[in-house]
């Protein structure tokens, strides 16, 4: 295969993804003649499950080393760089010397506990405060990152806060992208690196911080069952056909794109596999209660149901 | 003089994890303390939410093994409810589990092992004909002559070390890395296409699976699964295989206590005949499993209940540690050192994992294909199944695994009925309580549930693979099963410890698991 076709390859990318409309092949041929300056891209998990970096592996079309080594320059990924111990620390302690760095945060950031999540014997606290003030962009990559997630239920002890939050707290200002969805979809990621790669900007954001191309609308409002939440023809049990709305669906309140860009490649999505949305990429997720039979006699009042 | 060799973070693993050896005059581990260094808190937070609810969240543990969670957790439920599972409910949740298993495995050997005994840098001197080889070969080149202040990261720097030499394994395997991006993702969409989406698929719930398997889904899958199958056995185990016989060394490195447990995986379409038999092996000496004596210590975990052993379900709060008081046990020669606890079994300190699985079906002889592929392995790499107790043994354990579960996946595919919901309904049982065990990737998982009289949470516990493998000290101050596979091991150069990171990458640890 020749240089050009593997370009080809990788534009295929570029236009799944969506971002064919801002980035031209023959952006991608500056690029590969190094006309292009791939920003540098520096990632770390908070508390979290590390579900978004195993989810951005499953980027489609082109093997994910070529995307990491010709978009950008990958100064540290925790799953995937081979540095370890105090090669890491020295890496992170040097970040100012990296020009452009773009820095992608999974996970939050425990506030009333800081030693609930240390790297190098130093709590993420203060990592964090050091790369985002040297950053360009900061990315906060899924439901945990943007809005608290699962760190953040009810019940929780360790007083997260997600990205965003953090860094108006510490008084800084930087531009951060909210990819909420539980766990991030890759391709929103991409979108937003090939978006500042030729823009060194950030995609249209709602007052969420998250980019309208996909968080414009409702699950409810693209969703394949949506004639039948119009038609009163409602499932009474997982498994009907119908609309889940009587089943805890909430799609009602859940901006995000699943049903045109669903998750692995499109391969499926909640409601399509029989299940309500559970409003992953939603600010309350997860909520107290998320499914519940048609005819739930339960006194709902107990739950606090958000919307 | 003893010297110390701490290494903090140790990347490539799942989460945070710090660990500190001592070293003797000889270069010799004496003394090591693995601390796991994140909290969540999720089991207690749970408390007042809707007992379904439960999966969605405890899945949220881990996005590397989601689907244990939500498994463990279903059979919790439904153990609560009493209910069980129509066929293509069997079925089709093993259809979803099975596959994210061999996904796993992949991810643990190409991403996060490989690259240990892999020379990446013979890329370099690469004279084939590949296109993605050449692509990464240039740009390796471009790297390290680009005067950067970290070439070729992510994978430069490294610890610098004696990789193999062999050029073709170097090759074969760099490829491979590579390759299985696109093989773990073409899983998730196997996992995706019954499960709803993955990490973190939505479908399995108590009662079954919420999908209903279609004909072209079931089509969908059986291709995914071919082109799996065929990376598993062309490039998977070959890969493993020839790691092993070039570092046949590491079937005595990192030897853990050799006691073994492991809980019952893959039923077939009754809900009975478990793929791989749960039971235990302690001091050589198998038993199926019977009941489960375990106790939690807390002693040197940052709890503050650290007096008695608890046993699952006995405490319904937990009591993180302050920030002072954190502190303060930092400085104590002798204090707390590490989120997780230390889970015991029968009194002992046992690993959990792949080798439990292989070792214990093996012999409880109630699966004769696998006694029949461990035996011929055996023979090909000419050791015992005592070695598989060692860094090696692990690998290979997996391999093993992926082979016997690939094959099941095909059968129990084919017995799926077309068109049949595998899903049952059944309300939540007030005042109840169940349990459900499984196997995650890393090892035995069990989820407990208890609900109040509306139906909530009452009180709810886990048990987590890497809970067992990476706990710390226990209160009778025996180390935990990673801590003594670290012990006992020489290190040739304390600046490049890479035989300590190959000990703890071979169990895979998981911490987010571990301390959820
Ligand atoms: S299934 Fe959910 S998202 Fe779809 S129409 Fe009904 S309520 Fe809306
Ligand atoms: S359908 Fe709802 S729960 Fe499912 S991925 Fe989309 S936002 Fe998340």
């Amino acid at each position: 295969m020749t240089r050009r076709e593997v370009l080809k390859q990788m534009y295929a990318v570029v236009v799944a993804v969506g971002a064919s409309s801002f980035l031209s092949f023959d952006d991608l041929l500056a690029m590969d003649k190094g006309e292009i300056a791939k920003p540098n891209l520096v990632w770390l998990h908070g508390t979290s499950c590390s579900g978004c970096s195993t989810s951005f592996l499953n980027v489609e079309g082109v093997p994910l080393v070529d995307i990491l080594t010709e978009y950008t320059n990958v100064v540290f990924h925790p799953d995937i760089s081979l540095a370890t111990g105090h090669q890491v620390t020295d890496m992170l302690e040097r970040a100012d010397e990296y020009k452009d760095f773009i820095f992608v945060f999974e996970g939050s950031i425990p506030m009333a506990m800081p030693h609930a999540c240390m790297l190098g014997d130093k709590p993420m606290t203060y990592w964090v405060d050091k790369l985002v003030r040297k950053s360009s962009v900061c990315i906060a990559a899924g439901t945990c990152a943007s809005f608290g997630g699962i760190t953040n239920m009810e019940g929780m002890v360790t007083g997260p806060k997600p990205l965003a939050d953090f860094i108006s707290y510490q008084g800084i200002k930087k531009p951060v992208v909210n990819l909420p969805n539980c766990p991030m979809k890759p391709e929103q990621l991409l979108y937003v690196l090939f978006y500042y790669l030729k823009t060194h900007n950030t995609p249209e954001l709602d007052d969420e911080k998250r980019p309208l191309r996909f968080f414009g609308n409702t699950v409810h409002e693209r969703c394949t069952r949506h004639d039948d939440f119009t038609r009163k023809k409602f499932a009474k049990k997982i498994g009907d056909e119908g609309c889940l709305f009587y089943l805890g669906c909430q799609g009602i309140v859940t901006k995000n794109d699943c049903p045109i860009n669903g998750h692995n490649g499109n391969t499926n999505i909640c409601i399509k596999a029989g299940h309500p949305c559970i409003g992953c990429a939603g600010k309350y997720f997860p909520r107290k209660i998320m499914l519940h039979t048609y005819d739930d006699k339960r006194p709902n009042e107990r739950f606090k149901v958000i919307s | 003089m003893s010297k110390k060799v701490t290494i903090d973070p140790l990347t490539r693993i799942e989460g945070h994890l710090k660990f500190e050896t001592t070293l003797n005059n000889s270069g010799v581990v004496t003394d090591a303390k693995c601390t796991a260094d994140m909290y969540r808190g999720i089991e207690k937070a749970l408390i007042g939410y809707d007992a379904k609810v439960a999966q969605q969240v405890t899945q949220r543990v881990c996005g590397v093994c989601p689907y244990a969670h939500a498994e463990a957790s279903a059979l919790a439920l439904e153990n609560a409810m009493g209910l069980k599972l129509n066929k293509n409910g069997y079925l089709l949740r093993n259809l979803i589990v099975g596959a994210y298993r061999l996904q796993d495995y992949l991810l643990h050997f190409y991403t996060l092992s490989a690259l240990d005994f892999i020379d990446i840098t013979a890329i370099t001197k690469y004279q084939g004909k590949d296109s993605g080889l050449l692509a990464l070969k240039d740009w390796v080149n471009k790297e390290l002559k680009s005067g950067k202040i970290f070439p070729a990261a992510p994978f430069l720097p490294r610890y610098e070390a004696a990789y193999t030499t062999n050029q073709n394994l170097n090759i074969s395997a760099v490829k491979h890395y590579l390759e299985s991006i696109q093989a773990m993702a073409e899983i998730h969409k196997m996992v995706a296409i019954f499960g709803g989406k993955s990490p973190h698929p939505v479908a399995i719930e108590a009662g079954g699976v919420t999908t209903r398997p279609t004909v072209d889904a079931l089509m969908k899958y059986e291709t995914l699964l071919k082109r799996t199958k065929a990376f598993i056995k062309d490039a998977y185990v070959p890969d493993v295989k020839a790691v092993a016989k070039a570092y046949k060394e590491y079937f005595k490195i990192g030897k853990g206590t050799g006691d073994l447990l492991n809980f019952d995986f893959m039923p077939d379409e009754n809900g009975e005949n478990f793929l791989f038999i749960g039971g235990s092996t302690i001091n050589g000496k198998f038993e199926a499993l019977k009941d489960t004596k375990i106790l939690e210590s807390q002693k040197y975990s940052y709890y503050k209940d650290g007096k008695k052993d608890y046993a699952p379900m006995e405490q319904d709060s937990e009591h993180p540690l302050s920030w002072y008081e954190y502190e303060r046990e930092q400085k104590k020669s002798n204090g707390k050192y590490s989120w997780s606890k230390a889970p015991r079994y029968r009194d002992k300190v046992v690993e959990v994992g792949a080798v439990a699985q292989v070792v214990n079906t093996y012999k409880s002889g109630h699966n004769p294909e696998l006694n029949r592929l461990v035996d011929s392995i055996n023979t090909e790499l000419g050791i015992k199944l005592s070695d598989y107790n060692s860094v090696m043994g692990r690998h290979l354990c997996r391999a093993i695994v992926s082979l016997i579960v690939v094959d099941r996946l095909e059968k129990d595919l084919n017995k799926v009925v077309p068109g049949e919901l595998g899903f049952i309904e059944k309300e939540v049982p007030k005042n109840a309580s169940g349990f459900g065990f499984t196997e995650a990737s890393r090892g035995a998982l069990a989820h407990w549930i208890e609900t109040d009289d509306e139906g909530l949470i009452k009180n709810y516990e886990m048990i987590v693979p890497t809970t067992w493998n990476i706990s710390p000290k226990d209160s009778k101050d025996r180390a935990g099963a990673v801590e003594q596979m670290l012990i006992g091991t020489k290190v040739a150069d304390a600046n490049n410890p890479i035989e300590l990171a190959r000990i703890v990458r071979s169990a895979d640890p998981c911490i987010a698991c571990s301390v959820h």
